[in-house]
């Protein structure tokens, strides 16, 4: 975990979780697979979110889930996991681990903060907690999950230094 | 007479005394003055000199509308075009007068002024007309140099930044309206946002005495007490010093946040915020604008808008002169008089244009109570006076002209309500006869519009309208007491010019103060035939202005419906543009600039390159190394000719990861790569690859990449680096419309592995070092397979392919331990003579071989066909996207451009990229005829391996032209160079090098 900015309202960590991205029609077969692997059934409804202490799956779209570890997990259980979702011709799982970035953002002033960068309204009304949304924020196509008390975003990882300058530029000014 | 101070009832006092520059001489004004209330409280009236007849000009209002008052801000890096009536100052400030030379009083371009008969309407149009190349040579860079009042400045780096709100309501404007609208809606559950352009709340209760008091209560004391309600509301948030500039679709306002009112530029701070606000409801609350009246010589300094010398003495606490002259066609100077005569001021006269009868009482008590001489149904001939107000004419009842003495006039030609935002938002305006202005009529978004920005000029009537507007909301009834002392009605008097009894070439009755358009240019437009408001505007430059016309636009318009004899609401309006006032190009771009001008993208290999001296190319949104330079001295051209001789000796390495790569995967995932590339991939071997191509509908090369099988149910694709994200739109959108029966799914991977692209003589004994338990040898890893391989607690997949003609490999490996392996392969392969190159290097050896980039070799007009790419075609595919369409007559006939290579009868004759490919050994110095081209230079390097240079191209039934001779054109001579057309394989048409 790295800290990227840590002030009075606003906390900013770098963190870094294992991803699977899985794609597949077959909500009921999916999700008896995944619920074997992992103890959580797929959210039925988009941009839900269902999480526990280690694991948050995301629904992004009618066919498309992600599976973030937030704890430090073997690297080959995560290769072992894409392999048994795999093995089902009908889903498409690829390990997003290590191309994507995340950030940890909390404090009471993170929606005043973020609203520097993304034009998302991230009202409680609008963006309740446990649900997910795909939008631009400094410009870039992230993923924001609403947790309890904190969002957590991900973008692909080579804009990491873009991004991470931008938060950091958007605390400052 | 000498400006006096008000610290009776003002919002600047003179507590805190802040000293400025203007014009290099240092003065003194008070905390919370403007550039223009600090002037006027030191009698300095001239401020600056006009657009175009640099005529002296002075304040003419005291808001946003200002038309004159535009000065220079030089300790803000040379801020020009600031509107000293809106500008704080602060200790230090510096401010300078503009378009004048060498001062202010003495200015060398008065000259203009002098010349002025002859520059009327369209001077410009008729006058530049020839001889030809002066406009070019001569007219334009005169033009260009003493255009503009302001100077630019050389250097300036911004820190303006952008913030976006989501909210349920936004209130434009903080005046006595919006906060009675804003205090219906506190601790409800609406999220309000309030937008104030001035530095404290309560508009007009700050610049006049028109409401005594509310809820029995002090203005001031009522507007403290809600402002702390406002605040303490947790869903109301208050942006002061925020200007809506812009009202756009769906509810979405751009307001600019000036950051730095009344102090300095903070070096840390960001100057502008731009706001970026959507919302479900805006009220407009934002007020209204006084017009002026044209006479005779109106913009002479000392002559000001009535409301705004009013707003001085309130607002700012100076009053400009105790004894101004008054001129209206209206009860609005009401106020003013009354003020004045409360403070102790007795104007010099009173001229109203309306008839006895029509002015109410209460004005006409005052003016004979205090013995103020009073002239009604008459009106201003003209003013007089050298550099400021000296003289006024009065053309009395008896149609008689009384000149008086007199150093300030204020004036009034009615109210318009501020329907910039609500045209701006496509609301529809209509015209009022009664009060002689257009106003709003039908929202076209949701949109409600009150107080005086509605038309509503009675403040008897403002609380019923607040309580009926936003009786949608359901939320509380206002009940609230208003004193009012001012009259009920307007009552307004049409007047927008009145007659001009002195003849002279240099005495202008204004229409646009400025522009410099006058009364006369609005006759000869029209005259001239530009009896359309809107050319008629293009032709005179009327409202054109930085301000755009925001005191004169309804003027002209009443002018001219009087010259076309028709109503105003026949002649139309134009339609107000954002933004409402000038915006500064750092606030539009917000932090979009320099090192974040673009989001950029870089690989896990990027520090190593970094250290390694790489040389960058923008690749879309990548940054790819280039080349690597050797040494500081090393050009581009030698270190790629280093590095391509250096692969075709040993062995190069290319990081590759910005190729696009695509998992496919799904019951289907067969049938739809068939459908999506030309290649046939149903006898194709499990984990084997094919180099693919990918058409449009149009049978047009779209992409390529290469198809890597794993099974039936899975392959994955690569894709080039630009055209990622358009494949895979494109796929999904086919997947997900076109074949929707398909039981297919796609997952973007590009970013989930770092790839390495390793070739040259040397890469099969480099990959063996690397990689130990594989066998590298022909047999067991031939050309166009790959493998998975256990590498620490992950897989890498190493594809044996090559894109520069020589033995090669591709490795995809996590990033996560992609610098670890890039840099393990130096360990292994710099003995073995391993360089890194770039993708210079990679176009050229590519090159060599005669392979095609997508993009360069072709232009979106390019079949597989015309490339000889017949052989990637499966032809007995039963359809493929494209396929159709590759039957076509056009794509399927003799003649057309196809690929070739280009080599110099001459060697060492150096063939440009983009060239034309023609007939002829030379170009006419005079061209009388289109000279025949039969095609264009398409990739053109000089081969280190061959020693001369070599070319590729696309020409007119080039197969066909083999073996023969014709001429490419060069950039800087009509000679062409003599070629020969060759098979565009330069090097190993064996494959030999490929397949070793």
């Amino acid at each position: 975990m790295k800290e990227i900015f840590s002030i009075s309202g606003i906390d900013i960590f770098q963190r870094e979780f294992n991803q699977i991205m899985i794609r597949g029609n077959e909500h009921n077969q999916l999700n008896q697979i995944v619920n074997k692997e992992v103890s959580l059934n797929l959210p039925d409804k988009n941009l839900q979110i269902i999480n526990n202490d280690n694991i948050l799956i995301a629904r992004h779209s009618f066919d498309q889930w992600n599976l973030i570890y937030f704890n430090d997990q073997n690297y080959r259980d995560v290769l072992k996991l894409v392999s048994n979702l795999n093995s089902n011709n009908q889903v498409c799982a690829s390990d997003y681990s290590y191309g994507q970035v995340y950030f940890d953002i909390s404090g009471e002033k993170k929606n005043y903060y973020l609203n520097k960068l993304t034009h998302f309204d991230l009202r409680l009304k609008k963006f309740p907690v446990n649900t997910m949304a795909q939008t631009l924020i400094a410009r870039i196509d992230c993923s924001i999950y609403h947790l309890k008390e904190k969002y957590i975003i991900t973008c692909n990882k080579s804009f990491e230094d873009y991004f991470t300058q931008r938060l950091a530029d958007s605390i400052n000014l | 007479m000498t400006a006096l101070n008000n610290n009776k009832n003002s919002r600047v006092t003179d507590s805190n005394k802040v000293s400025f520059i203007f014009d290099g001489k240092k003065y003194f004004g008070f905390d919370g003055d403007t550039i223009a209330s600090a002037l006027l409280r030191n009698n300095i009236k001239i401020i600056g000199r006009s657009f175009k007849y640099h005529r002296p000009r002075g304040i003419y209002t005291c808001g946003i509308e200002e038309p004159n008052a535009l000065v220079q801000i030089l300790s803000e890096k040379d801020e020009p075009n600031t509107r000293a009536t809106v500008k704080k100052i602060y200790s230090g400030i510096k401010i300078l007068s503009q378009n004048r030379w060498p001062s202010l009083k003495n200015d060398f371009g008065y000259i203009n002024n002098l010349l002025s008969p002859i520059f009327s309407a369209g001077f410009y149009y008729k006058t530049f007309m020839g001889p030809k190349g002066f406009w070019k040579n001569i007219y334009e860079p005169l033009i260009r140099r003493s255009a503009g009042l302001g100077k630019p400045p050389k250097e300036f780096r911004s820190k303006s930044i952008h913030h976006h709100h989501n909210v349920d309501i936004v209130i434009v404007g903080a005046g006595l309206n919006g906060l009675l609208a804003a205090s219906k809606f506190i601790d409800t559950d609406y999220d309000v946002l309030i937008l104030e352009q001035d530095n404290i709340l309560g508009g007009s209760l700050n610049s006049s005495q028109k409401i005594k008091t509310i809820d029995n209560l002090d203005t001031h004391v009522w507007t403290k007490k809600t402002e702390d309600l406002l605040k303490k509301s947790k869903n109301i948030k208050i942006l002061k010093n925020t200007l809506a500039t812009s009202y756009n679709q769906i509810n979405h306002i751009i307001a600019l946040e000036d950051n730095s009112v009344g102090k300095p530029l903070a070096s840390h701070k960001p100057e502008l915020i731009l706001h970026k606000i959507r919302t479900k409801h805006t009220i407009l609350s934002n007020g209204h604008i006084e017009r002026l009246i044209s006479f005779r010589n109106n913009d002479l300094p000392g002559i000001m808008l009535a409301g705004s010398f009013e707003k001085y003495i309130f607002r700012y606490g100076v009053i400009p002169e105790a004894e101004p002259i008054i001129f209206t066609n209206n009860s609005s100077t009401f106020s003013l008089l009354k003020s004045l005569v409360d403070l102790g001021c007795k104007p010099k006269a009173y001229i109203d244009v309306r008839d006895e009868s029509s002015i109410e009482k209460k004005t006409k008590t005052i003016l004979k109570t205090n013995k103020i001489p009073f002239y009604f149904s008459s009106e201003i001939e003209g003013c007089d006076g050298n550099k400021k107000l000296e003289t006024i004419s009065i053309r009395n009842k008896e149609k008689q002209i009384e000149k008086i003495s007199g150093t300030m006039l204020c004036i009034s030609g009615g109210i318009n309500p501020d329907v910039h935002l609500f045209t701006q938002s496509k609301g529809l305006i209509k015209w009022d006869e009664k009060y002689l202005t257009f106003k709003p009529e039908t929202a076209f978004q949701n949109t409600i519009t009150i107080g005086s920005a509605n038309g509503s000029f009675n403040f008897k009537r403002i609380i019923e309208e607040i309580n009926e507007k936003l009786s949608l909301f359901n939320i509380n009834e206002l009940k609230i007491d208003l004193e009012i002392d001012c009259p009920e009605d307007l009552n307004i008097m049409e007047l927008w010019e009145t007659n001009n009894e002195k003849k002279s070439f240099w005495s202008k009755s204004f229409i646009d103060i400025q522009n410099d358009v006058t009364t006369k240019d609005l006759h000869q437009a029209v005259s001239e035939g530009f009896d359309r408001i809107e050319h008629l505007k293009r032709f005179t430059t009327n409202s054109m202005g930085t301000d755009q016309g925001k005191i004169s636009s309804i003027n002209s318009l009443g002018i001219v419906s009087k010259i076309l004899k028709k109503n105003i609401s026949e002649v139309g309006t134009t339609i107000y543009r954002p933004p409402y006032a000038p915006l500064s190009f750092s606030a539009i771009a917000g932090r979009s600039t320099y090192e974040f001008y673009d989001p950029t993208r870089k690989t896990s290999i990027h520090s190593w390159h970094v250290k390694n001296r790489a040389i960058f190319e923008d690749v879309g949104q990548w940054k790819r190394p280039w080349y690597f330079k050797k040494n500081d001295k090393e050009t581009m051209y030698e270190a790629v000719q280093r590095e391509s001789k250096e692969l075709r000796n040993a062995a190069g390495i290319l990081d590759g990861s910005t190729l696009g790569k695509i998992e496919i995967k799904g019951k289907d995932a067969l049938e739809f790569v068939n459908l999506i590339y030309t290649n046939a991939f149903t006898k194709m071997k499990p984990m084997t690859a094919r180099y693919a191509l990918m058409l449009g509908e149009d049978g047009m090369i779209k992409d390529d990449g290469i198809v890597c099988k794993i099974n039936d149910q899975h392959f994955i694709v690569t894709t080039t680096t630009g055209g990622a994200a358009k494949v895979l739109s494109d796929m999904e959108e086919y997947a997900q419309t076109e074949w929707p029966h398909l039981n297919v799914y796609l997952n973007s991977i590009t970013e989930q592995f770092s790839t390495f692209n390793i070739s040259g003589p040397k890469s099969r004994a480099i990959m063996r070092k690397v990689f130990s338990d594989v066998d590298f040898s022909n047999d067991k890893f031939p050309f166009m397979s790959f493998k998975k391989v256990n590498y620490l607690d992950t897989e890498v997949r190493i594809l044996r392919a090559s894109f520069t003609g020589e033995l090669g490999y591709e490795v995809y490996v996590t990033p996560k331990y992609g610098l670890e392996l890039w840099e393990k392969f130096f360990r292994y392969g710099e003995n073995l003579g391993l360089i890194p190159y770039g993708t210079e290097t990679m176009h050229l050896l590519r090159a060599e071989k005669g392979y095609i980039v997508v993009g360069q070799d072709t232009d979106g007009t390019v079949t597989p066909l015309d490339l000889n790419l017949n052989w990637m075609i499966g032809k007995n595919k039963k359809d493929f996207i494209g396929k159709r369409s590759l039957s076509r007559s056009d794509t399927s006939r003799k003649g057309r451009k196809q690929l070739v290579g280009i080599l110099a009868v001459d060697k060492s004759k150096i063939i440009e990229e983009g060239q034309h490919v023609v007939k002829s050994s030379s170009i006419p110095s005079k061209i009388k005829f289109p000279v025949k081209y039969l095609g264009h230079i398409t990739s053109s390097y000089h081969s280190p391996t061959l020693n001369h240079y070599i070319a590729m191209a696309m020409v007119e039934g080039g197969n066909d032209l083999i073996g023969k001779k014709l001429y490419v054109t060069q950039n800087k001579s009509s000679e062409n160079i003599s070629v020969e057309i060759v098979k565009p394989v330069f090097l190993d048409p064996e494959n030999k090098r490929l397949l070793s």
